[in-house]
């Protein structure tokens, strides 16, 4: 039976030989990629970039912004005191509060706008005074010519009655002498009925003065009252207006201070919580300079070239300032690495990767905090 | 990445030439491979029935009988193609001659012959795998080499001298060369060992044509004295 299956035929043999490259072919599409994705992965581990200071100036800028915060809370917490003792005082006189007030103002150095709006205010309180006073004074005035003339007439009166009496004696004197008793008597009667009209004009004249002064001196008062209680008002307005920029210039100063102390340390950041929107502007000006920072660093390990033979844990420090438009201004080595050629790479590579034109796209107010920043160049672990 | 130069990927960017070096060494190893799984199953076979043959040439069957039984001479292989040619020019000569050292001359051509067409049969083939195994990394040789002269035409062309710019192309051009060591490593081994057996089992052929002879011709010396004596 064997006899018939001796020769072999190539069908068998074709199929097999074409199924083997199919497998062979299948095995390298799908296992090929995986197994080239480690050695690439691992392969490009050029530079790290650390941070864009240096630890002293962390330090430093730490220490700075600490010291800032504490003497800014402790300006804060005297303001605060001043404040309380100044309404307690204000409340108990309006004079006394306009006097610390100015001292106050007097104090305060940062205040130069809100000097020029007291400074403002209290020269259109003054014109607001002075009109009135001189609106005051021309009823003084008036009031003066007024009992000047009533005077007068008085006096004239007076005059005129002195006039009159010493008519009457000589005429009395005259019909005293011309007539005895009855000249007398009717003297006497004239002079009682004269004396009584007389204390009875004079008393009403007094009365009258009396009660003219009153009332002048009550109209007075009341002018002055008035203007007493104007210009209370207006202290109050002014001071309620000083108060009101005052709590925004210390929001403000807040802010700032919230600002370095985050900066600073976590601790002063909790101390200061507080607006939500300065901490998300703080933020999204941390994220620009994250981006910013990457966005060099990235340029700088393309054209960094690592000199061969340059050993694997050497640390070079690069000091690099830039333009307001991201041009390099200059670049120096701040740490050596102890190895030249290191450290001359590095700095060729900040050359080579100049124009950070990125600098334009941050806000204004990191960029300037970026015009000098430091870069590490350490050459990865690349195996 | 992956992707740009995963290797479907690099073979069809790569250029005509290339392609066409790709083309030729694909061939060449599926061929080899028909050869190469052939080949085994011939070679499997033939042993296995020279195996059979011997068991029953030396089994103290009669000779006669024995030629009766092999089917026709397309159908045999190996020992027993050997035997059926010696058996059937002894018995064809042994009428028409006397001399036993004619009829002996005359087996053992017929049975050169015979050894020879097994040869040739069982090393059919064998020679396009030793082709293979030689020419091949000399065709994906010559694939890299013109892969990496495409890669430095196109570096004097670009302004920088990157990795990235030459990676593509020698990729390329190394993966000809790939392909001819794939195509020839097996065909070496396999030509190696496939002559080596085929070899070996024509050794066996002619150890059995040399019996057989021998067989053959001790008949004759009994038969040459009887016919002489009678």
């Amino acid at each position: 039976m064997a006899r018939h299956d001796q020769r072999v035929g190539y069908g068998l043999p074709a199929i097999l030989a074409i199924g083997l490259h199919v497998l062979v072919l299948v095995v390298s599409v799908i296992s090929l990629p995986s197994r080239d994705a480690d050695p690439s992965s691992s392969s490009i581990v050029q530079a790290t970039l650390v941070s864009n200071e240096t630890v002293t100036d962390q330090a430093q800028r730490a220490q700075e912004a600490r010291e800032r915060a504490a003497a800014r809370q402790a300006e804060e917490e005297a303001k605060a005191a001043e404040e309380a003792e100044r309404q307690a005082a204000e409340q108990a006189e309006a004079e006394r509060q306009a006097q610390e007030q100015r001292a106050q103002a007097e104090a305060e150095r940062q205040a130069a706008q809100r000097e020029r709006e007291v400074a403002r205010q209290q020269a259109e309180e003054e014109a607001q005074r002075r009109a009135e006073e001189a609106e005051q004074q021309a009823n003084r005035r008036a009031e003066e010519a007024e009992r000047q003339r009533q005077a007068e007439l008085e006096r004239q009166r007076q005059e005129e009655e002195r006039r009159q009496a010493e008519a009457e004696r000589q005429r009395q004197e005259e019909e005293a002498r011309r007539q005895a008793e009855a000249e007398r008597q009717r003297q006497e009667e004239e002079a009682r009925r004269q004396a009584e009209a007389e204390r009875q004009r004079q008393e009403e004249e007094a009365r009258r003065q009396a009660e003219a002064e009153r009332q002048r001196q009550e109209e007075e008062a009341r002018r002055q009252a008035e203007a007493e209680r104007q210009r209370q008002e207006e202290e109050a307005r002014r001071q309620a207006e000083a108060e009101r920029q005052r709590q925004e210039e210390e929001a403000r100063r807040q802010e700032a201070a919230r600002r370095a102390a985050e900066a600073a340390s976590q601790s002063l950041d909790e101390a200061i919580a507080g607006e939500a929107s300065a901490v998300a502007n703080a933020q999204q000006g941390q994220e620009a300079a994250n981006g910013f920072i990457n966005l060099v660093r990235r340029a700088v390990e393309q054209s960094w070239a690592i000199p061969a033979g340059s050993n694997q844990g050497v640390v070079a420090t690069i000091t690099v300032r830039l333009g307001p438009s991201g041009e390099l201004l200059g670049a120096s080595v701040s740490q050596s690495s102890g190895d030249s050629a290191f450290d001359q790479s590095a700095l060729q590579a900040v050359q080579r990767a100049e124009p950070f034109t990125e600098l334009m796209r941050l806000p204004a107010s990191t960029q300037r905090e970026f015009r000098q920043f430091n870069l590490r160049f350490q050459p990865g672990d690349v195996r | 990445m992956n992707d740009s130069m995963s290797i479907p990927h690099l073979i069809m960017n790569a250029s005509a030439v290339v392609q066409l070096v790709m083309l030729i060494l694909t061939v060449g190893s599926v061929l080899s491979w028909i050869v190469i799984f052939q080949r085994s199953f011939v070679i499997r076979r033939a042993r296995r029935a020279h195996q059979n043959f011997e068991e029953r040439f030396w089994s103290g069957i009669d000779l006669n009988e024995l030629y009766r039984e092999t089917p026709s001479e397309q159908e045999t292989v190996g020992a027993e193609q050997v035997f059926r040619a010696g058996f059937r020019e002894f018995n064809r000569l042994l009428p028409k001659t006397r001399s036993p050292q004619s009829i002996l001359d005359g087996v053992q051509r017929s049975m050169r012959v015979a050894w020879s067409r097994e040869e040739e049969r069982l090393t059919l083939h064998l020679v396009f795998l030793a082709t293979v195994a030689s020419a091949s990394p000399y065709i994906g040789l010559f694939g890299t080499v013109w892969g990496i002269m495409g890669s430095f035409q196109s570096l004097s062309m670009a302004q920088q001298a990157t990795l990235s710019t030459v990676a593509p192309w020698i990729a390329e051009a190394l993966i000809a060369t790939a392909m001819g060591l794939f195509a020839a490593i097996p065909a070496v081994i396999f030509y190696n060992r496939l002559s080596s057996e085929s070899s070996k089992l024509l050794g066996k052929y002619e150890d059995f044509a040399e019996e057989f002879h021998s067989i053959l011709h001790r008949n004759l010396q009994g038969r040459g004295d009887s016919s002489g004596a009678a």
